[in-house]
């Protein structure tokens, strides 16, 4: 009996102990995070942690030393290239390992691995847009240049010493929390990251619906709501700078037989508002200083830990202050100690569509110019935690990848096979143009730098101490025939092959142009005097805005420049109010009283600024709705364009009976009694106020609320220049004024630390709620720095 | 005394085992501590329980308020906890249990050899 007892005990803390220590399925192994000395506790830093130190590095060359400011911002000092790099992947990696580890995990469709099935729609379709090819095929180009190699071995050395000292104590939380520990680095994931980056800022694409809507609708209607270039556009290369005459000749369109043509089926795709970006520069004519000011805020999704790191990096030939992207070396966005630059989307389409047609009875060939092609294949295996493994066969044909075929539908059931060419795919070398940014002088080494940047493609903003500015809209792009690309293509049609591409020298630029100042917010990138074919999605709500200011402006400081990256107006609501109002006049209740003392700026705290977005999306909705019930979800007509239609009237002509819904008065009061329904609901639960009825929250990227940061008090959307949405925003806002001595004044939704556990995690996301800005530390290009400046220091000491 | 001087030893031994090896080591130590003496199952069960989670609560009060409750705070979120002191509270508590049984599972053992 006491034997049995004993066995029996024996056997349940030995169970007890097991089921403590194992991940059960996403539970984490509670025993282990609990344990305070080992597991999450160990996590907790102290506040008064002194992060000076003394770190020996096995591969380092010479010894760095790294300054952190009272913001944990690091200043890298180092005497070599090698050396600088190397320590910025440590550095990285001692902050942001588990993001970095989890974005390339993302980007190589490597994500089930270690969250499980849940993430394998996810991994499939990353593996069958081709990520990790494109990747494989940056990272030949990025080797063929010994610097950016150089570069890129030694960041990834300093990842892999940091990874060496790491044992479960000192692992980043989340991994505690997921159950996993990090792999080697490879340069492999760094240019997986930067492939990452080009699917999030080019991934976007309407090809597809388009190409229905081309079908459906007749030519003139079409044109008229499907503009290539929306009218009065405000370009991002101001109307009326003299284009040098191409290089390359104008290719014919071919005929009908290069398109492939769709019938109704539902493709839902998302219209994404969100990716947006600003960057204007302002010449010493246009500043009370009389120095050029250069201000950038990059819209991208807002996540914890940031997208960014801020950093200094110095090494002989380099002094360069800005945001790095953990998972890569260099500075990407920023300014040295003679220029600054900044970057927004440019948005032109790179990224086509081919319909593949499969020889009949032969699985493996397609036809293509008349001939039998085979396909080459791709097999990707894709692990998945607790299960077992699943292979994919991914087809590439002479285009691209078939990202869609009967095995893997596209959106709605679509179940013809399209491949895809993208400029993504091609071997490019962004690290490089990164390289030789970091040490430009002056505008020829940067115009030579950014010839290496082919995608994504950037409006690049461009300022410097002798009181130049630029704007070029930058990026790789092919020499297309008119509507290349822009529906999907008959892949069995030769002529609808990329050809010949545009030498990058030739893209739109300006310099100093009379105006006295250059802007881009994703808006048409030229006037239509640009010789060269493209299309694209572009938004002007944001460019009318910042040209409107910046016109009149004459005296610029600095803190002009915050406010007007802070700015709410909405040329939306200036425009659509009174017309709307008017529909209405007749009624005069609590929100029409609102609306009519409003002054069109969507603040936190304005419930004005709610009715109207509520009603302007009703009648948005009104208005297009029934027209494109059956068609590609969301492809409605731009607002930009529904504005022009309804002041110019010519909305009337899409209204009425014969389109199925009311006259446009009638349109304007349905949605307004809509209006009124939705708002007495959200007045009953969370109060009209803007800000928390579009609910600003910054996620961490496991998504768990108790890492995150939501119900931001901020105002601000998409159309209007402060960009906030629920979780697209303003990454990075930062304004430099290049004088005698650099000003340079930044903030961004996050903090330098990516644990949970520590004082600088989210320490910066009040100030940016607030549009308050930290003045940048820019320390000299020398070993020693003042006490003052540095409150910790780390020292690295070659082994 | 006898009692006094277990809790103490098993707090002590296990808190250092588990930065040396792993977070079972308390299972371990409460184990071979108990197994070395010649008490009562509820008392045995006490001594581990006690030595365990008071070994816990001090070393998680010690980094938590160094910490400022940064951590704490954000945990007790993960687990749904209403603050941060009930997080500390049930880490404590799944050390404790740990401790408990295995002690008293050594003095079980203890009886028949």
């Amino acid at each position: 009996m006491r034997v049995l007892r004993a066995i029996v005990f024996v056997i349940l803390t030995i169970i007890l102990v097991w089921v403590l220590d194992k991940t059960l399925g996403s539970l984490p192994a509670i025993g282990r995070l609990l344990d305070p000395v080992q597991g999450c506790l160990a996590n907790a830093e102290p506040v008064n942690y002194d992060f000076s130190q003394n770190i020996k590095c096995a591969s380092l060359q010479h010894p760095v030393t790294v300054w952190l400011d009272s913001r944990m911002v690091p200043h890298i000092h180092a005497t070599n290239d090698y050396d600088v790099y190397y320590i910025e992947g440590y550095i990285h990696a001692i902050f942001r390992l588990w993001q970095m580890d989890m974005e390339t995990r993302a980007a190589a469709g490597r994500v089930s691995e270690v969250i499980g099935s849940k993430g394998f729609n996810y991994d499939r379709l990353q593996r069958r847009k081709g990520m990790v090819y494109a990747a494989e095929n940056s990272l030949k180009a990025i080797e063929a240049d010994p610097r950016a190699k150089l570069m890129l071995d030694a960041y990834s050395a300093g990842i892999n010493s940091y990874i060496a000292t790491l044992r479960y104590r000192t692992l980043p939380l989340e991994y505690k929390l997921m159950g996993f520990t990090p792999e080697p680095w490879t340069n492999l994931k760094s240019a997986l990251l930067l492939k990452y980056m080009a699917d999030d800022l080019t991934g976007y694409t309407e090809d597809i619906p388009l190409t229905y809507l081309r079908d459906m609708l007749p030519a003139a209607t079409f044109k008229a709501l499907y503009p290539e270039k929306i009218q009065d556009s405000k370009p991002v290369i101001p109307m009326g700078t003299v284009f040098a005459p191409p290089s390359l000749t104008a290719l014919p369109q071919p005929n009908d037989s290069v398109w492939s043509h769709f019938k109704a089926s539902d493709f839902a795709q998302p219209r994404d508002e969100g990716k947006g970006s600003n960057n204007w520069v302002l010449s010493g004519s246009r500043t009370q200083s009389g120095a050029a000011i250069l201000c950038n805020d990059p819209h991208l999704g807002i996540n914890l830990p940031s997208l960014w790191f801020e950093v200094q990096l110095q090494a002989p030939g380099m002094n360069v202050y800005g945001v790095s992207l953990p998972g890569a070396p260099g500075v990407v966005i920023g300014f040295n100690d003679s220029i600054t630059w900044g970057f927004t989307n440019n948005y032109r389409d790179v990224k086509d569509f081919y319909e593949v047609h499969r020889v009949t009875g032969g699985k493996d060939k397609y036809w293509f110019a008349g001939k039998q092609l085979g396909f080459d294949n791709r097999v990707e295996r894709i692990k998945i935690k607790d299960k077992p493994d699943y292979v994919d066969t991914v087809r590439y044909t002479i285009q691209g990848p078939v990202l869609y075929d009967e095995n893997y539908h596209g959106p709605g059931g679509l179940q013809k096979p399209l491949a895809m060419c993208w400029m993504a795919h091609r071997a490019t070398s962004e690290l490089l143009s990164i390289y030789l940014l970091n040490r430009a002088t002056n505008y020829t080494e940067f115009v030579d730098a950014i010839m290496h940047f082919e995608c994504p493609a950037q409006n690049m903003a461009y300022a410097d101490r002798a009181g130049n500015i630029a704007l070029w809209g930058q990026g790789q792009f092919v020499n297309k025939w008119k509507e290349q690309g822009r529906y999907i293509m008959n892949g069995a049609d030769s002529a609808g092959l990329w050809k010949e591409l545009i030498p990058m020298r030739e893209n739109p630029h300006a310099l100093n142009p009379g105006q006295g100042y250059l802007a881009s917010a994703n808006q048409s990138v030229t006037d239509s005097t640009y010789p060269y074919y493209y299309n694209g999605t572009f938004y002007e709500f944001r460019a009318w805005r910042i040209n409107q200011v910046l016109d009149t402006m004459h005296k610029a400081t600095v803190q002009d420049m915050f406010a007007l990256q802070n700015d709410t107006y909405s040329i939306l609501a200036a425009n659509m109010l009174p017309v709307m109002l008017a529909n209405i006049s007749f009624v005069n209740d609590k929100y029409t009283q609102k609306l009519k003392n409003w002054n069109c700026r969507l603040e936190a705290e304005s419930k004005a600024a709610t009715i109207f977005q509520v009603w302007w999306n009703y009648l948005y909705a009104g208005l297009w709705e029934e027209h494109f019930k059956n068609v590609p979800d969301n492809l409605w007509p731009l607002p930009e364009r529904t504005m022009q239609l309804i002041q110019s009237r010519e909305i009337n002509s899409y209204c009425g009976k014969g389109n199925g819904i009311g006259t446009f008065e009638e349109v304007v009061q349905l949605s307004y009694q809509k209006t009124t329904d939705s708002l007495k609901k959200l007045e009953a639960t969370t109060g009209l106020e803007w800000y928390k009825v579009k609910n600003t929250s910054i996620k961490h990227l496991t998504k768990l609320p108790a890492f995150s940061v939501p119900g931001l008090k901020i105002g601000g959307w998409g159309n209007v220049v402060n960009a906030a949405k629920s979780d697209h925003a303003p990454s990075w806002r930062m304004v430099v004024q290049m004088g005698k001595e650099i000003e340079a004044y930044a903030v961004y939704p996050g903090g330098q630390s990516g644990n949970p556990g520590s004082q600088y995690y989210a320490d910066f996301v009040n100030n940016w709620v607030s549009g308050k800005y930290y003045r940048l530390q820019f320390f000299a290009n020398t070993a020693q720095q003042a006490a003052d400046k540095a409150k910790f220091t780390i020292n690295f000491n070659p082994q | 005394m006898r009692f006094l001087l277990h809790v103490l030893l098993i707090a002590v031994i296990s808190a250092y085992a588990e930065w040396i090896w792993a977070w079972w080591m308390i299972a371990v130590v409460a184990f071979m501590v108990m197994g070395f003496t010649r008490a009562k199952p509820a008392e045995s069960f006490l001594s581990g329980f006690l030595g365990v989670g008071l070994s816990w609560l001090c070393i998680a009060l010690w980094r938590d308020s160094a910490n400022a409750h940064v951590l704490s705070g954000r945990m007790a979120g993960v687990f749904n906890l209403p603050g941060y002191p009930w997080f500390i509270a049930v880490t404590a508590l799944i050390g404790a249990l740990v401790g408990g049984l295995s002690a008293l599972t050594a003095s079980y053992v203890r009886r028949i050899v």
